[in-house]
């Protein structure tokens, strides 16, 4: 049983890689633009679709064709920045957020004119791209039963934990490290300091369009379908992972971004139980409900400070 | 003359008499329908529209008025549609009793909502919501994924409600609460939201009462959303939670936007933004053959023009409104001046 706990907790592998660099990148934008990018899914998704297109159509190995996808991301990204927020007239916060709004009807309705039916475009896992052989899983022999970890799972792991590791190592101790710090705290006092927020936030948009891409192709290569609109649970799971972790600080997120797979996979190991086998039904029900208790009890987040209000 | 034009300008001005004006003009539209002179489907298109611009209005009373940010509209319509389904098909119910049950039922998630924007504002207040949204619609979907109401069961005081019947109805509703909501904004009440939306402590130190108001607002724009997702199981009669988006963020997202858009502080405002946001893609666009063959591209000339009002007219189409007026009356007012020297 507990072997069989210890599967399910590990079945949610690929989900928090995914969710986690989801979540920095709204983290990121959240901070240095103070708004929530409601295009990051769609992003994600139109960079995947290169992807898949140099995959099924020019025959790229997927680890090479992820890298023009990285780069539509950050294109994309820094248009939002560059192109529409700089050139409006006052847009605030919530203007923001109607604006990438409008973005996703615009890449939802580009998507399918660039590349047709999205159902045509096969894809395939890392793993079989780096030769890791055949098998799609690790078997390692555990307390008696068979530890199962998927391949293409561990090998995102890798990867994003290198990643997030090299961000946050560059968060703490790079200048730009600390120039996003300041921006994020304040804007205004930021660009009194000398520090060139809008290189800060063009740069938060850029590498925000590039995680997203990056999980998005994660996401596929772990069977997922794609779509037009298939990043938008794992980017809805994002922002509310930064809620639960607490938008206060870099880390939080991402330890919410880890909580929510891990705990949608509890849930649904109850199933196991008798007298519990339709619970997976009401699983993300049960998972977003809890969620929503710690929330309200503590509002700023599990690793949140609270925030002074002055009048 | 001169007396005659401000009588109409006077009555033209007033509220209620826009609405009605407004109403029966787009029942005489039902009516050339019946008639033949219009297709049946561009009347469809405009009552389906009406239904969102329902949903609009109490939302632009939460957001223009309360100021306070929710991402939970998508929920609220589908607790409307599937307490219609279960009253009106499960039940064999009449529709007034459907409209009873979806009040009580939205009054309770409403109150709830406001209690939970009592602890939590702005951003978080939003994607909180966005959360309670998604419980609503997978708890929803866990319990029917596709409901449908056959068209015998739609019955209002013994009348059947099929599609035209719906599309008076939809008119009346949208009519009788955009009138009400209109009241409400000019009231003590209206003064308070908006006093509040200013400033939390400056209207707390006025002694306005922050639970009351927001927990008035919650209610009335769950109530609305609530409404909306009834008329819409009343109008369209089916719909497949797992596959629809009308439960979905896209739909939340569609209703802001349309208020933003518009004017959030607007109601006519608000009304032509979801008349941009859904009306011209179902009522127009979908007529001409260059994007009966494109679809995609409906989609995109939404995305753009919701991206380019948000850019260069942060106030919205009311704003346009309001700067044209102006224009045109300095230009009369310029004309006038040169008339008059000119008489001299």
């Amino acid at each position: 049983m507990f072997a069989a706990f210890v599967n399910t907790i590990c079945g949610s592998l690929l989900t928090v890689c995914i969710t986690c660099l989801a979540t920095f990148a709204v983290t990121l934008i959240f901070k240095t633009s103070t708004t929530t990018n409601f295009a990051q899914g769609s992003i994600a998704a139109l960079g995947c679709y290169v992807t898949a297109e140099l995959f099924g159509t020019f025959d790229l190995p997927v680890w090479i064709g992820v890298f023009p996808g990285i780069v539509v991301g950050i294109l994309v990204g820094l248009f939002v920045d560059v192109v529409i927020f700089r050139n409006g007239k006052n847009v605030n916060a919530l203007g923001k957020q109607i604006i990438t709004m409008g973005l996703v009807s615009l890449i939802f309705g580009g998507i399918p004119l660039i590349f047709g039916n999205p159902e045509a475009i096969p894809f395939e896992p890392f793993y079989n791209t780096v030769k890791m052989g055949t098998t799609p899983n690790f078997l390692i022999p555990f307390l008696g039963g068979e530890l199962v970890l998927s391949k293409h799972a561990v090998l995102c792991a890798a990867i994003t934990a290198v990643i997030l590791a090299g961000l946050f190592l560059l968060l703490k101790f790079s200048k730009w490290g600390l120039a996003v710090r300041a921006t994020a705290a304040n804007e205004f006092t930021a660009e009194l300091m000398g520090i060139n927020s809008y290189a800060i936030t063009a740069a938060s948009w850029a590498i925000a369009g590039a995680l997203g891409v990056l999980a998005a192709v994660m996401y596929a290569g772990g069977g997922t379908r794609i779509g037009p609109s298939f990043m938008t649970t794992i980017q809805v799971n994002a922002f509310l992972a930064g809620i639960l972790g607490g938008f206060s600080t870099f880390h939080g997120p991402i330890v919410g971004a880890v909580c929510i797979p891990v705990a949608a996979n509890c849930v649904g190991f109850l199933a196991n139980f008798p007298g519990l086998s339709g619970i997976t039904r009401w699983n993300m029900v049960i998972v977003y409900a809890l969620m929503l208790v710690v929330i309200l009890i503590k509002p700023q987040g599990l690793l949140g400070k609270p925030v002074v209000k002055k009048v | 003359m001169q007396k005659r034009k401000s009588r109409i300008q006077a009555f033209l001005s007033h509220p209620l008499s826009q609405i009605i004006l407004f109403v029966l003009i787009l029942a005489v539209i039902q009516l050339l329908s019946a008639a033949g002179l219009i297709s049946n489907s561009l009347v469809f298109a405009i009552g389906n529209t009406l239904i969102y611009a329902v949903i609009a209005i109490g939302f632009c009373l939460l957001l223009g008025y309360s100021g306070l940010a929710s991402l939970g509209t998508a929920g609220f319509i589908g607790l409307g549609a599937y307490s219609a389904f279960y009253v009106m098909q499960e039940f064999g119910m009449p529709y007034i009793v459907a409209l009873l049950a979806t009040l009580v039922v939205s009054i309770v998630i409403g109150v709830v909502v406001g209690f939970i924007s009592l602890r939590i504002e702005g951003i978080y207040l939003a994607i909180l919501t966005l959360g309670l949204a998604e419980i609503l619609r997978n708890l929803l979907m866990a319990m029917k994924s596709t409901v449908q109401i056959e068209i015998e069961k739609i019955r209002l005081f013994g009348l059947l409600m099929d599609t035209r019947g719906g599309y008076f109805l939809i008119l009346v509703t949208f009519a009788v609460l955009f009138w009400l909501t209109a009241n409400l904004i000019d009231s003590p009440t209206g003064r308070a939201m908006l006093a509040m939306k200013n400033s939390t402590s400056a209207a707390q130190a006025m002694g306005i009462s922050l639970m009351k108001y927001r927990l008035l607002a919650f209610v009335i724009s769950t109530v609305f959303a609530a409404v909306g997702g009834l008329l819409y199981m009343m109008y369209v009669r089916t719909m497949t939670t797992a596959t629809s988006t009308l439960l979905t963020l896209t739909t939340s997202l569609n209703i802001l936007g349309a208020v933003i858009i518009g004017g959030a502080k607007s109601l006519w405002g608000t009304t032509f933004g979801v008349f941009i946001i859904y009306g011209i893609q179902s009522m127009f666009l979908s007529r001409i053959p260059f994007f009966i063959e494109n679809p995609a591209f409906m989609t995109m000339v939404t995305g753009v023009l919701i991206i380019l009002v948000v850019m260069f007219f942060p106030g919205g189409f009311a704003q346009i409104a309001v700067q044209l007026r102006q224009r045109l009356k300095q230009i009369a007012a310029k004309k006038g001046k040169e008339g008059g020297s000119d008489g001299g």
